[in-house]
């Protein structure tokens, strides 16, 4: 076996590499774990405009300024390097399985567990500074290689400077968000929105729902045991579709739908097409058991808001029911008031949000006790001022994405790595790596 | 009702490999029995797809949102990747793990068979469902790859006491997975703006995506660094793909996810 023998230098001799770089991230998060329990924990709002602008401008200038000025020195030469980079991430990492695995905003979390903030994990202490270091070594590495700019360099711009902006804008753009809800009602103007706390603000501009949408599949035939209204066992798999002259098969029973409705209302002993409020699905089905001749014949629905579920019950503990529909699309059409233009009608739907004076309108919820009927409809305002820069880190994401898959893994070869060429077994010989911390015996 | 049974044609599709495999066993020399061979991969891939192209066009939606659709997918893509390796490089027994782990997550699906309903959520019903779910699920075939190659390495080494494995293989394995994945996090992310009105959300399926991105960014890194440390790197790669898993299957039941929107139907 061919195995290297490694000669380390003492802690803190530079150039500085894995062991100060574990010692900072343990030191960051002892650091962390006190300031937590010591000081509790973030208010996310501290850093709302301008405050976030001029963190991102002091970092940014002192990870610029430390690297013209003080390249040399053991820390900033250091931060700019991989050992730093897999600190950092190992350290990020860590307390994001931490979040992975503990339910977030839980009040209900152990005592212990809510003081050293790992409940609400992207407001402690440990977080921040995890990510401070995780930025800096990330920036520092980003600026290496962006001054002096050479053409080669691209691809790993594309990749580190986007991620830097990505998470930048993320983070400290996270308290300019503003969410707000907008209850709309039929023939209300309305330009009032509140916030999570219940804060009423006024907006730039108003609503009034002219009209309330909702689309649904059709519902489905389900055997259940009458008492429980349990999914009879074993027959789970054979729900099926319900439409006119659909037939299907549940347990020792087949199922012949002759009249599907998907709107309509009780009259006497069966149930008539109409489209009036209060309207739901039923159908006329007809049941055959297996191996018998007799069938039995009757309607199922599961009921409005105006008018009870019915079943058909089948023996002693079975009836077929039909299962409520769910919804396919539900938007709300509404005039729109806007301090720049006329008034005008506009759709907002679920993945389809309508944009107005710097504002996203969002189809966010209804009246849920009436269903397609509902006439009130909840739209949810946001506005997020650091999108763009988010975006832009995005895009340039993407854009190194797909340049490194292009170009594959080549060889670093300004930094003192060696040769350009494969990552054949003569890489794997430490005394070619120059900064690495190991030479061969 | 299902729009029809994919059953038989999973079955059909598994033989198709296990034929291919016994007759790419025959030495090179005989070319039509080779011709044959491929013959007989390529189908069982094509069997796939079609099962999947006629589940689409039977609900009427992408078949990409319950656990068992996705299993389909990559149930496809492996095999699909495991022979783009084997033309590329000459590994022929990356054609055996892909197709046997590929057989193990169709059996999943043969075992539990589902109820295909055409119902999609409102939220899901986007241009970016499609793109998101299939680069995910790429890129999770793609680093699969990856992990059996981390897998057989350390066998070798800790086994075997042999030289080091082909870690060029698994570097270019993960520079293309990882570009999957990015691709899949992002588009999730401008997904996640249009439907629920924020890029992130710190979800328990974003914060274990995350995760999943952050190991292999770590190993390609640690790769960089240490080219000559190879076991420590086959150990990333391998804990990389456990967190992969977990993201994939196992978020459903965590605890952090007691009320987490992405959770797939079961
Ligand atoms: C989108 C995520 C990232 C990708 C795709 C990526 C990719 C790469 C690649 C391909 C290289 C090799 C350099 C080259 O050949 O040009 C590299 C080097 C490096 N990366 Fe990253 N990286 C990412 C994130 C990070 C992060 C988060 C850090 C730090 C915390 C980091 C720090 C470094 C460092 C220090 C180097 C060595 C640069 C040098 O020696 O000049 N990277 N990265």
């Amino acid at each position: 076996m061919n195995r290297n023998h490694k000669i380390r230098t003492p802690v803190w001799v530079p150039p500085w590499g894995y062991a100060e770089g574990w010692l900072i991230s343990i030191g960051l998060l002892a650091v962390g774990l006190l300031l937590q329990v010591f000081g509790g924990g973030l208010n996310p709002n501290a850093l709302s405009w301008p405050v976030n602008m001029y963190i991102a401008l002091i970092f940014n200038g002192l990870l610029i300024s430390a690297y013209l000025c003080a390249g040399n020195t053991p820390l900033v030469s250091w931060l700019g390097r991989v050992p730093a980079a897999i600190c950092s991430i190992t350290l990020v990492t860590l307390l994001v399985l931490v979040m992975g695995l503990i339910l977030q905003d839980d009040d209900s979390a152990l005592p212990w567990i809510r003081r050293i903030g790992f409940s609400s994990m992207t407001n402690s202490w440990p977080f921040l500074l995890s990510m401070m270091y995780f930025m800096a070594a990330l920036g520092m590495a980003t600026v290496k290689r962006i001054f002096p700019y050479r053409k080669k360099n691209l691809c790993f711009i594309l990749n580190h400077l986007g991620l830097y902006i990505v998470v930048t804008g993320g983070l400290l753009g996270s308290a300019d968000i503003d969410r707000r809800l907008m209850e709309l009602r039929q023939g209300e103007i309305i330009w009032l929105a509140s916030d999570d706390d219940g804060h009423v603000h006024e907006m730039p501009l108003a609503m009034e729902l002219i009209r309330f949408e909702k689309e649904e599949y059709h519902p489905k035939a389900a055997l259940i045991e009458t008492d429980t209204h349990r999914i009879a066992a074993g027959t789970d798999l054979d729900i099926f579709e319900i439409d006119t002259a659909v037939s299907g098969n549940l347990g020792n029973w087949k199922i012949d739908v002759i009249n599907f409705h998907s709107l309509s209302i009780p009259v006497d002993d069966r149930y008539e097409p109409v489209l009036d409020i209060g309207a739901g699905p039923a159908a006329f089905v007809r049941v055959t058991r297996a191996g018998f001749d007799e069938n039995i014949t009757g309607w199922i629905t599961c009921g409005s808001f105006a008018f009870p579920h019915q079943l058909l019950e089948l023996d002693d503990n079975h009836s077929l029911a039909m299962t409520v529909p769910r919804a396919s699309a539900y938007r709300s059409q509404v005039m729109l008031y806007t301090p720049d233009d006329k008034p005008m009608i506009v759709t907002i739907e679920v993945n389809k949000p309508y944009s107005a004076s710097g504002w996203k309108l969002y189809q966010y919820s209804y009246d849920d006790r009436f269903g397609r009927w509902s006439r009130t409809s909840i739209i949810e305002a946001i506005r997020d001022p650091w999108l763009p820069v988010v975006y832009t880190g995005v895009f340039m994401m993407l854009a190194g994405a797909l340049y490194l898959m292009f170009k594959g893994k080549t060889r670093v070869n300004n930094v003192g790595y060696g040769k350009s060429g494969s990552m054949g077994p003569e890489m794997s010989n430490p005394a070619k790596l120059q900064n690495v911390k190991s030479i061969q015996e | 009702m299902p729009p029809f049974d994919p059953q038989l044609y999973t079955i059909a599709a598994i033989s198709c490999w296990m034929i291919a495999l016994v007759l790419f066993a025959v030495p090179r020399r005989y070319t039509p029995v080779h011709f044959l061979a491929h013959c007989s991969y390529i189908s069982g891939i094509l069997i796939l797809a079609a099962v999947a192209a006629i589940l689409w066009y039977g609900m009427d939606r992408a078949p990409l949102r319950t656990l068992g659709e996705t299993r389909l997918w990559y149930g496809m893509f492996l095999p699909l990747i495991g022979y783009a390796v084997y033309l590329r490089w000459d590994y022929r027994w990356m054609l055996h793990y892909a197709s046997i782990v590929s057989a193990v997550f169709l059996g999943i699906n043969l075992l539990n068979p589902e109820n295909y309903d055409r119902d999609l959520m409102p939220a899901l019903q986007s241009p970016w469902f499609v793109p998101h779910v299939i680069v995910y699920i790429f890129a999770y075939a793609v680093l699969a790859a990856s992990a059996i190659v981390a897998v057989k390495g350390l066998i070798l080494h800790y086994r075997h006491h042999e030289k080091l494995p082909e870690l060029h293989l698994a570097d270019n394995l993960v520079y293309i997975g990882f570009g999957f994945l990015t691709m899949g996090l992002l588009f999730g992310a401008l997904w996640g703006k249009e439907a629920w009105g924020h890029y992130w959300t710190w979800d328990p399926k974003e914060t274990w995506a995350f995760l999943t991105w952050i190991v292999y960014l770590a190993y390609m890194h640690h790769r960089i660094h240490r080219p000559g440390q190879v076991t420590g790197s086959l150990w990333i790669l391998s804990l990389a793909f456990i967190i992969l898993l977990i993201c994939w299957f196992g978020v459903n039941y965590l605890p952090s996810a007691a009320d987490s929107v992405h959770v797939y139907t079961r």
